[in-house]
């Protein structure tokens, strides 16, 4: 089975090439699009996604709060918080809601690793740190 | 006068005759003018209205001229009102002293040349009204102060979420489409490869610096999780920046505060490091944030550079420079019901800002 992932992103270029980025594994598919935190969490409720990307500034609730009411509804589902702003502190109080891992936007690259790590014991490119040469070719 | 706004004279003597003739002597000063038959009802009038200048005779029966002077006096909201004695009898100069001691601003005595009486009463007439415009006009600078420092507050706040908004998608989409990109370097080659990679470096310095503007005018953690993790958050960066090594003490029990505490107290913190960075010389800077009492908070950096210059002896009280920093972060405590107090020695120099804060602060053990 494919897995499927809940886009969330108040900006429409994100979103475009963050689905870009997800859709080079033949394996992965984009159930969903969002573009504020309250529907997002309506369209999780509906699609049962495997994996959300989630943004943290946003009109509305913002990213750490829509992350808490999806975990309340299905605590296993992995949240990837994807931020312009990743900090230490971020990363706490991301961790508090049930965000599994906050992925800087401004240097994407590992995040593909990152979530295939989330996805299976198999995969081991946790954090491959951001060199081109590091991250494994999806496209294989 | 014309459109001047006019002030209350107080006449107080117990013999309405001589009420007549000092009526007839300032009528011409076209302020409003209030008679008084004793002592007593004098400070009647004084506490009902704002009285700029007060005539009395000294002696009175009953409370006399000296006795309500002293009076007056004691109440802090008469302290500035000009007082002038009349007397009767030739006074000696300890007699005079003893006047101005008890506060008179000027003493006159009989029989009363009318264009002396004219003259001392509109000087002090003039005084009045112009102090009180000078507080009108201070009142007024206050309010325009603290609305250009929302102002500018609120202004900075939208460009950094114009920079987030608009830049920040466009350098997430690069660094994506490299991404994508360097998965593919087998099939590229060498140079193209090198190309690619110094792109992606680019990206990064790209949004770095952006970060780093947004960050300056407006902290973004500071409306999405609070004051503290956006001072800790400062402080990384700028211990970064600028080599400065910051220690950080916050006290967790804080919580969250109404946002233009926040505001206010954050860019207090913003400020102090600029100083400590640009002034001090110092290599290292403290920060602590901790409620003093149940409703009282204190904000506290310290650094152990050289000192603030010593211009006339004065470089903590109010006014004695001319930076806009300090002057903003008083403005900004004033505006809270705070105060800020400046510690200044050739070890260093200490920033103390109290601010009052609305609920109840407990300290965790
Ligand atoms: N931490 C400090 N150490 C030494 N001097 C300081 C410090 N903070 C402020 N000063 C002195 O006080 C002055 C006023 O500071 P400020 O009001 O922030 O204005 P500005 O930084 O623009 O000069 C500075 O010019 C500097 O001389
Ligand atoms: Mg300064």
């Amino acid at each position: 089975m494919r897995t499927r992932f809940l886009i969330v992103d108040d900006s429409e270029l994100v979103r475009k090439s963050l689905r870009t980025v997800l859709q080079a594994n033949p394996d992965w598919e984009i159930c969903g699009e969002a573009a504020d935190g309250e529907s997002a969490v309506e369209l999780f409720k509906e699609l049962h996604p495997n994996v959300v990307i989630l943004d943290f500034q946003m009109p509305g609730i913002n990213g750490i709060e829509t992350a808490s009411r999806m975990s309340q509804i299905a605590p296993a589902v992995p949240i990837v918080l994807f931020t312009q702003h990743a900090s230490p502190d971020l990363e706490r109080h991301a961790r508090e809601a049930g965000i599994r891992s906050v992925v800087s936007k401004t240097n994407a690259f590992p995040m593909v690793g990152m979530i295939e790590a989330l996805l299976g014991p198999t995969n081991t490119e946790w954090g491959a740190g951001g060199s081109a040469g590091s991250t494994k070719d999806l496209a294989d | 006068m014309g459109d001047q706004e006019q002030v209350n004279i107080l006449m107080v003597d117990d013999q309405p005759g001589k009420l007549l003739t000092y009526e007839a002597i300032l009528n011409e000063l076209g302020e409003n003018l209030i008679k008084a038959r004793s002592g007593k009802e004098a400070l009647d009038h004084l506490l009902r209205t704002d009285i700029a200048v007060v005539l009395m005779d000294v002696s009175m029966p009953e409370l006399d001229g000296f006795e309500l002077a002293d009076m007056i006096r004691q109440h802090p909201r008469f302290q500035k009102i000009a007082i002038i004695f009349i007397s009767a009898v030739h006074l000696t100069d300890l007699d005079r002293l003893n006047a101005y001691q008890r506060g008179a601003v000027d003493y006159i005595s009989v029989p009363v040349v009318p264009e002396l009486l004219r003259a001392k009463v509109r000087v002090f007439a003039d005084l009045h009204r112009k102090t009180h415009q000078l507080e009108m006009l201070n009142r007024d600078l206050r309010t325009l102060s603290a609305r250009l420092l929302a102002t500018q507050d609120e202004e900075r706040r939208r460009i950094a979420r114009d920079l987030h908004d608009s830049i920040g998608p466009l350098i997430a989409a690069l660094s994506m489409n490299n991404g994508m990109l360097a998965q593919q370097t087998k099939k590229l080659g060498a140079e193209v490869a090198e190309v690619l990679q110094q792109n992606n470096q680019l990206v990064e310095q790209l949004s770095k610096q952006t970060r780093t503007i947004s960050h300056l005018l407006h902290p973004p953690l500071l409306d999405e999780i609070g004051l503290l993790p956006a001072i800790k958050m400062f402080a990384e960066g700028f211990a970064e920046r600028s080599s400065v090594k910051v220690d950080v003490e916050l006290s967790p029990e804080i919580g969250r505060l109404p946002p233009n505490v926040e505001i206010s107290v954050f860019r207090v913190v913003q400020e102090c490091l600029t100083n400590v960075y640009r002034h001090s010389g110092s290599k290292t800077a403290y920060i602590k944030i901790a409620p003093a009492q149940e409703k009282l908070l204190t904000v506290q950096v310290c650094d152990e550079g050289k000192g603030m210059p010593r211009t006339n002896g004065a470089a903590a009280s109010p006014g004695s420079n001319h930076g806009v920093g300090l002057s903003g972060m008083r403005e900004r405590l004033r505006e809270l019901g705070g105060t800020l107090e400046i510690k200044s020695s050739d070890k260093g120099t200490t920033v103390i800002a109290a601010v009052p804060v609305n609920k109840p602060m407990v300290k965790s053990v």
